[in-house]
């Protein structure tokens, strides 16, 4: 038997095309006669739209069509919720927020597009946009709200969380508050549309094709046979890439008025107001414990903003259910609607901002009770998912935090803040546990064996840069036991087999299986060709004495590679769809789980925050491909060092705009920011998930790590900071 | 009320559109009349396809990875736009049209340069390197080669960028250590996350002396 390369460091499949050049995404496209739309936006951020004058647009030169909502492409209603906009753009005159779709210029020419859009005159009806929180609680209580919740587990006897709390040995309360945030995917929303009579290709970004799909099919109200949406590689999506932004179906509806292909792509600053955000959130959070340190009850009320143009919000609180053992906990969601774009998922939704809040506070706790945060978090140790009681698929970890903290050197740690000074700079070190929801749906997977050797793995997952290409190739090269590089993946095509879309942690879990099942499933097929085709060296035998290995059939003595008996029997390939069900297990609770460790410096004259050390543990059952996975673990980290020091969109309170959206003023972690991050997985397959004992990691790498990092800089400073990010004149004078 | 503003454009705009639209009709005007003057004839068979807009069309002809480019094109549009949607190179990528990201780094007469922020027009007898032009044949350049063996890259969206960005690091020779390294390559933002790959892959083709 071959070796199996399952848990091995593969490189990249797709390395080779993308470090070239070749790789083609969405805006890469240009089918023949292509034109070129650009999106007008409003400039206020609540209100009617009176007026637009665009005759000296449609005058200009180059310019095929301006369409606004007084002009409009005929789109219909969105049925699904894909945690976007709730409308499709054009479709009424109301400006919910700065920077919305009130107009689609297309052009011949992508600058004759964009300049006439600046032609174009609009009158406006102004209201005054609501984009902050009411402030405090009496005012939040006589806001326009919603909310949801609360979810309760009591400690039997006791007859709410409130009396818990209240009769708690130790009491602890603090608020926490996170700033909007963008998801900054590096490559801009981007859809090529291009229409055969009516049969529709869309050349698109998206998390996965199946979406777009369904989306395309409800608001251009075409049967969904006739779209073709192909989307091989994305640019990054972390979440901001699920939904179908304006610029979809309006290069879809405007190539089919118009009877020409249209690109339509995001500026960057468009995909700041148009395509998502991470919203606002606040959680309040009342903690119990006793006086060694166990928690006995803890309430958080979290508040979450969503935009008046979308229907999603984060249930911030929600981790505080799953997370450490206590006996009452009640978390609530109340949401505020703002007058901003809509608010989506973005990596980890709820659990990167939820974890924040716990995180800080179990720390926080601990120094109240003189205990160290390891050992805090070590008493409080949910063996059993702490708001159902039910046990875990798997859960290991406490040897992340043993081996983390072995390796990290935190038994070192002072236990003092401010105990390290090292010349200009406070040297603290931080934890913060991460723990992220594991599921596994249902998923199709097609393989295909050809004349020419190779196998194809073909399904509508995307890869956007999460290294589902190679897991396929690894997993199809396994079953069927041979190199890696004859497999080739095809991914991000709606033709094939319906696939999980990338998002919710969930790709590898759901997929992986699939591929299992559907390369053994074409071994049968193989061995029912070898005894059946007339040319075959097999034909007439019994098809229980043929065998298939490594990558070849046998049977009394004869051995022969698929690719020459194919060749042989003059079969260009075989293919089977292998379909795994969705997991349904009431019974336990699934979640992958991990520890970050990290030091932080904050210089004493300035106040800058300085990540300088990190490590991670991860607990996430099998282990595909190490090498990818450790950079998507980095990359997490990355991403969640910016979210703890950098990251907020800031809302021009007067208008609602928003005043730093675009790559200059909105900071991203760069290079110079970013310390050497180790990452290690303890590789223990979860049993009940699946065969193949993969749990996700797209989401959990980056939960913990704000709360790591606020500890840290609480531990070299002595000041805690609630509120993100922690900029520097938040620690001036620390 | 106000009047519209496309694109909402945070930094990074020039200041008005009208001003923009102006200013780029005026350099179009004093090229023409200067240097840039074609025969009519060549305007006309280079570039068919903007036929419906060939008023104020300007000549350019430079060298794109070695081969020599004619083009006839609207004085506004961008080396990055050239690239890209004239002379079918889409391996440059666009992340924000603002010189914020470095995404769509190429080499200038061997210098880094962000062609969102270029003029095609004035590139006029000079030598452009894009992505698509630093390998030899099959074989990869020493730091295409160290992004695959390091895992330099996710999504792969800034890749052609950093790479670009890298080959300049280590060529011009100036930054040796980690740090040095880093802030070299500041300008090329990954929101991936893959800098401390990308590190070493640098670090691996520096020890090997390219
Ligand atoms: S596209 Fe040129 S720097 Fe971003
Ligand atoms: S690889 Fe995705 S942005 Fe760098």
């Amino acid at each position: 038997m071959r070796a199996t390369p399952i848990g091995q460091p593969v490189d990249r499949v797709d390395g080779r095309i993308k470090v070239t050049g070749a790789a083609v995404y969405a805006a890469d496209n240009k089918p023949a006669g292509l034109t070129y739309g650009y999106i007008v936006t409003s400039t206020i951020g609540r209100g009617v739209i009176t007026g637009m004058d665009t005759a000296a647009a449609l005058a200009s030169p180059g310019v095929l069509a301006v369409y606004t909502p007084f002009n409009p492409l005929k789109l219909f209603a969105y049925v699904q919720n894909q945690n976007d906009e709730s409308a499709p753009p054009l479709q009424d005159k109301e400006v919910r927020f700065h920077g919305q779709t009130i107009g689609f210029v297309v052009a011949e020419t992508w600058e004759q597009a964009r300049d006439a859009a600046s032609l174009i005159r609009t009158t406006y009806q102004q209201q005054p946009p609501v984009t902050a929180f009411p402030g405090p609680p009496a005012a939040m209580e006589k806001a326009d709200t919603d909310a949801e919740g609360p979810d309760t587990v009591l400690a039997t006897g006791v007859a709410s969380v409130a009396q818990a709390v209240a009769a708690g040995e130790v009491t602890f309360t603090a608020s926490y508050s996170t700033p909007v945030q963008h998801h900054c995917a590096m490559e801009p929303h981007a859809t090529v549309a291009t229409w055969n009579g009516d049969h529709l290709t869309a050349y698109t970004v998206t998390q996965g094709a199946v979406l777009s799909v369904r989306r395309l099919s409800e608001t251009l109200g075409v049967d969904a046979a006739k779209i073709h949406v192909i989307s091989p590689h994305v640019g990054g999506g972390f979440g901001g890439k699920w939904g179908n932004w304006a610029q979809v179906p309006l290069a879809c509806a405007a190539a089919k008025a118009l009877g020409r292909p249209v690109k339509a792509v995001l500026t960057r600053e468009q995909v700041f107001t148009l395509a998502g955000h991470r919203p606002l959130t606040v959680q309040n959070l009342k903690m119990a414990c006793t006086a060694d340190g166990k928690l006995t009850a803890i309430t958080n009320d979290g508040i979450t903003s969503r935009g008046f143009a979308g229907s999603w919000s984060e249930s911030v609180a929600n981790w505080t259910l799953t997370t450490y053992a206590s006996p009452s906990i009640q978390v609530t969601k109340t949401i505020v609607p703002l007058n901003l774009g809509a608010a989506t998922v973005m990596r980890a939704p709820g659990e990167a901002n939820g974890s924040f809040a716990l995180e800080s506070a179990m720390d926080e706790l601990a120094e109240r009770l003189g205990l160290d945060p390891l050992e805090m978090r070590m008493k409080n140790y949910a063996t059993f998912v702490p708001n159902t009681g039910k046990p875990w698929s798997s859960k290991h970890l406490d040897e992340c935090y043993r081996r983390g903290a072995e390796e990290f050197g935190w038994s070192k740690r002072p236990k003092k803040v401010r105990a390290t000074v090292d010349g200009d700079w406070l040297v603290g070190t931080g934890m913060g546990t991460a723990t992220y929801g594991a599921s596994r749906g249902l998923a199709s997977i097609k393989v295909r064996l050809s004349a020419d050797g190779t196998a194809s793995v073909s399904g509508t997952a995307a890869d956007l840069g999460t290294g589902q290409y190679t897991v396929f190739a690894i997993l199809a090269a396994d079953v069927l036991g041979i190199p890696v590089d004859r497999v080739r993946p095809e991914l991000g095509d709606s033709t094939s087999p319906t696939a999980a879309n990338a998002g919710g942690s969930n790709s590898t879990c759901t997929n992986g299986p699939a591929v299992q099942v559907a390369a053994k499933a074409v071994q049968t097929e193989l061995v029912a060709l070898a005894v059946t085709n007339p040319k075959s060296p097999f034909h007439g035998k019994d098809p229980a004495e043929v065998v298939y290995r490594d990558g070849s059939v046998s049977s009394g003595g004869l051995t022969m590679s698929f690719g020459t008996l194919l060749t042989t029997c003059d079969v260009g390939s075989v293919e089977a769809v292998g379909t795994s069900p969705r997991l349904v297990d009431p019974e336990h609770g699934f979640r992958s789980f991990g520890v970050h460790f990290c030091e932080v410096r904050v210089h004493r004259w300035t106040g800058e925050p300085r990540v300088t050390r990190w490590l991670s543990v991860m607990d996430a059952g099998t282990i595909i491909n190490v090498k990818a996975a450790r950079s998507q673990i980095q990359g997490a980290v990355v991403m969640g060092i910016g979210q703890a020091l950098l990251e907020a969109t800031e809302v021009d309170q007067g208008t609602g705009r928003f005043a730093n959206g675009n790559l200059a003023s909105y900071l991203v972690p760069v290079h110079a920011d970013i310390p050497p991050i180790d990452v290690r997985f303890l590789d223990h397959p979860d049993p009940l998930i699946s065969g193949l004992g993969a749990k996700g990691i797209g989401e959990l790498g980056i939960v913990g790590v704000a709360g790591a990092i606020g500890n840290a800089v609480h531990h070299a400073t002595g000041v805690r900071v609630r509120e993100l990010p922690i900029t520097l004149e938040k620690l001036l004078g620390s | 009320m106000a009047s519209n503003e496309p694109g909402v454009s945070g930094g990074g705009s020039v200041d008005g559109h009208l001003s923009r639209r102006g200013f780029f009709g005026q350099a179009a005007a004093v090229s023409a009349g200067v240097a840039l003057v074609p025969p009519a004839a060549a305007v006309a068979a280079a570039q068919p396809v903007e036929a419906a807009a060939n008023a104020g069309l300007v000549d350019v002809a430079f060298k794109v990875n070695g081969e020599p480019k004619k083009l006839s094109i609207d004085p506004r549009v961008t080396l990055l736009d050239a690239l890209r949607e004239r002379l079918g190179l889409t391996g440059t990528k666009k992340g924000c049209d603002r010189g914020q990201c470095g995404a769509c780094t190429v080499h200038v007469e061997n210098r880094r340069v962000l062609p969102c922020l270029t003029l095609a027009v004035s590139l006029q007898d000079k030598a452009v390197t894009t992505i698509e032009g630093i390998a030899d044949g099959e074989t990869l350049h020493p730091v295409q080669q160290a992004f695959i063996d390091h895992d330099g890259f996710q999504c792969g969206f800034c890749t052609s960028g950093q790479i670009m960005s890298a080959v300049a690091v280590v060529r011009e020779g100036a930054a040796r250590t980690d740090d040095q390294i880093r802030e070299a390559m500041s300008g090329n933002l990954c929101r991936c996350g893959a800098y401390p790959n990308i590190l070493d892959a640098i670090k691996q083709v520096q020890a090997g002396d390219r």
